[in-house]
């Protein structure tokens, strides 16, 4: 059974672990991103709930920077690296217009198409959802479910944030550099 | 920044061209996704005017493939180069992990690549960031123009940090590769250093309070001549003079004039550092708002003389209502007269 209970759209703002987020989002914008495979795992499970509940087609979890982190949902149809550095790309002009009009971001967007749709919501102030839809739901259904997704994120991604504080970090194998040379050499040529 | 994610087992990195417009940013991007194996890129994304200069930005996805048990993956932007678009810029900029300045070798051009570079620092400096803290290569582009500047004044020009450079003619393919590679192992080589040190980078600190336009700049801590910036591994091109040591910080604007190459007849010298330019964005908004101040002061004076004129308008609107009271009451004088004079 979903674990969505349907409640009314609600953006990161009407949440009060939303407005605590993005009061440090700033903050943590500006913290390296590392997602462990514990984090990810709960992450995909809450997106799954959320496709099973708004029966789109796909959802994304994008950082600010446009890489992609994690996509549940049928994707193979469409380039989910372009679309994830295009999304964030698009966010962040949208970023620039709502701070001409005084806002700090703008927190959802949406673009209709055809066939296809996209919905973005702005989770903590540095990651991005987008969820792909199609006329099998429509957009009320998806904001509604959007709302609650957002806000589960996020409580996730700050809880993978405090993990991060008190676990070993995980790193890069030793010879990383190594093996990235000779890779670079084989794949621009040795100069 | 970086973005390592071990559940998916990748390493994402950005990587930004940067330079005037009509530099070959965009050259090189399309040089990057003509040569670069099938199954390693992926669409070369441009949000382009008609006329085919970028508005937004370029975008491709390079897979390097598996480094170390890790899908690393490099993502190439490159930003608008004409004045207008700084807004775009800064955006495209936020997150880089490395960048290439890309410099037009065309001695007409020298005002514009200082100009970029300078709007470089301050682009960086508004999201943030230092440019000495963020892995940088220079290309020296177009160098099959008969004219070129001397690889040498380009470096003294643009080069203060002593940062890898390569010569190119990315029309042609030349040195395209070179650039990229000598950047990307730039980049490793800093992700490296920061696994080993065993910490994420430290928060950048918040922006300085800008100096007001034309001020000179606060004095830059000059980089230790005995340590300059590690140079790559990847060996530069041959050249024909030796690279020039690291240069010292230029001193403020007022001491170190920079003659214009294409100055007016008497005209003075641009100092260097160029007097930095404001955000056409919010230069913009500014205009506006001088604009709607001025039309609320000259709309202001008509207004009260609408108001003044209301009395009066309202005079003009009762007098036809007086008249025709008059005339009522002249009608029943009249009438009163005549019926009642028969009565009596």
């Amino acid at each position: 059974m979903s674990r969505f209970a349907g409640r009314p759209a609600a953006g990161l703002e009407d949440s009060p672990f939303g407005r605590l987020l993005m009061d440090s989002s700033e903050q943590m914008r500006r913290v390296r991103l590392a997602f462990y495979e514990e984090d990810i795992d709960e992450i995909n499970k809450i997106l799954s709930d959320f496709l099973d509940a708004s029966q789109a087609k796909c959802i994304l979890l994008v950082d600010s920077e446009g890489h992609l982190v994690t996509k549940k949902g049928f994707t193979k149809s469409f380039d989910t690296t372009s679309l994830s550095a295009l999304v964030a790309a698009s966010f962040a002009s949208t970023k620039a217009m709502a701070e001409v009009l005084g806002e700090t971001s703008f927190l959802t967007l949406s673009h209709q198409g055809k066939n296809e749709h996209i919905h973005i919501a702005l989770v903590s102030g540095r990651a991005l959802l987008v969820i792909v839809f199609d006329d099998r739901t429509n957009l009320g259904m998806v904001r509604l479910y959007a709302g609650e997704v957002t806000s589960r994120v996020a409580e996730a991604l700050a809880k993978a944030e405090e993990r991060n504080k008190t676990r070993a970090p995980q790193r890069l194998q030793a010879d990383f550099e190594l093996a990235a040379e000779q890779r670079l050499d084989d794949f621009f040529g040795k100069q | 920044m970086v973005q390592i994610n071990f559940a998916a087992r990748e390493v994402n990195c950005k990587i930004v061209y940067y330079g005037p417009g009509r530099s070959g940013k965009t050259t090189n991007l399309e040089v990057v996704h003509a040569k670069a194996p099938p199954d390693s890129k992926g669409e070369l994304v441009s949000i382009a005017t008609e006329t085919d200069r970028t508005l937004y930005f370029d975008f491709l996805p390079l897979d390097l493939g598996q480094i170390a048990g890790m899908r690393t993956k490099f993502q190439l932007y490159t930003v608008p180069g004409q004045v207008f678009y700084n807004a775009t810029r800064k955006l495209v900029l936020q997150g880089a992990d490395g960048i290439i300045f890309v410099a037009d070798s065309n001695p007409d051009m020298r005002e514009e690549n200082i100009e970029s570079l300078e709007n470089l620092i301050e682009n960086l400096r508004e999201n943030g960031l230092n440019i000495e803290d963020i892995p940088i290569a220079f290309q020296w582009n177009k160098r099959d123009l008969p004219n070129a500047m001397p690889v040498e004044q380009m470096q003294k020009d643009l080069n203060r940090w002593n940062a890898p450079t390569c010569e190119a003619v990315a029309v042609k393919g030349e040195g395209v590769f070179p650039t990229l590679k000598m950047l990307s192992s730039l980049v490793i080589k800093k992700l490296n250093s920061e696994q080993e040190a065993g910490r994420p980078r430290a928060p950048a600190a918040p922006p300085p309070p800008r100096p007001a336009a034309g001020a000179p700049q606060p004095p830059r801590p000059a980089p230790p001549p005995p340590s300059p910036r590690p140079v790559v591994g990847a060996p530069q091109p041959p050249r024909a003079v030796p690279p020039p040591p690291p240069r010292p910080i230029p001193p403020p604007p007022s001491a170190r004039p920079l003659p214009r190459p294409s100055a007016r007849p008497g005209a003075p010298g641009i100092p260097s550092p160029l007097p930095r330019r404001t955000n056409p964005l919010a230069e913009e908004i500014r205009r506006r708002k001088e604009m709607e101040a001025k039309r609320a002061v000259s709309a202001a004076p008509t207004q009260a003389a609408r108001v003044a004129t209301q009395p009066g308008r309202a005079g003009v609107v009762s007098l036809p209502v007086l008249v025709l009271v008059i005339v009522v009451l002249l009608g029943g004088l009249v009438a009163f007269l005549k019926f009642g004079l028969k009565l009596f």
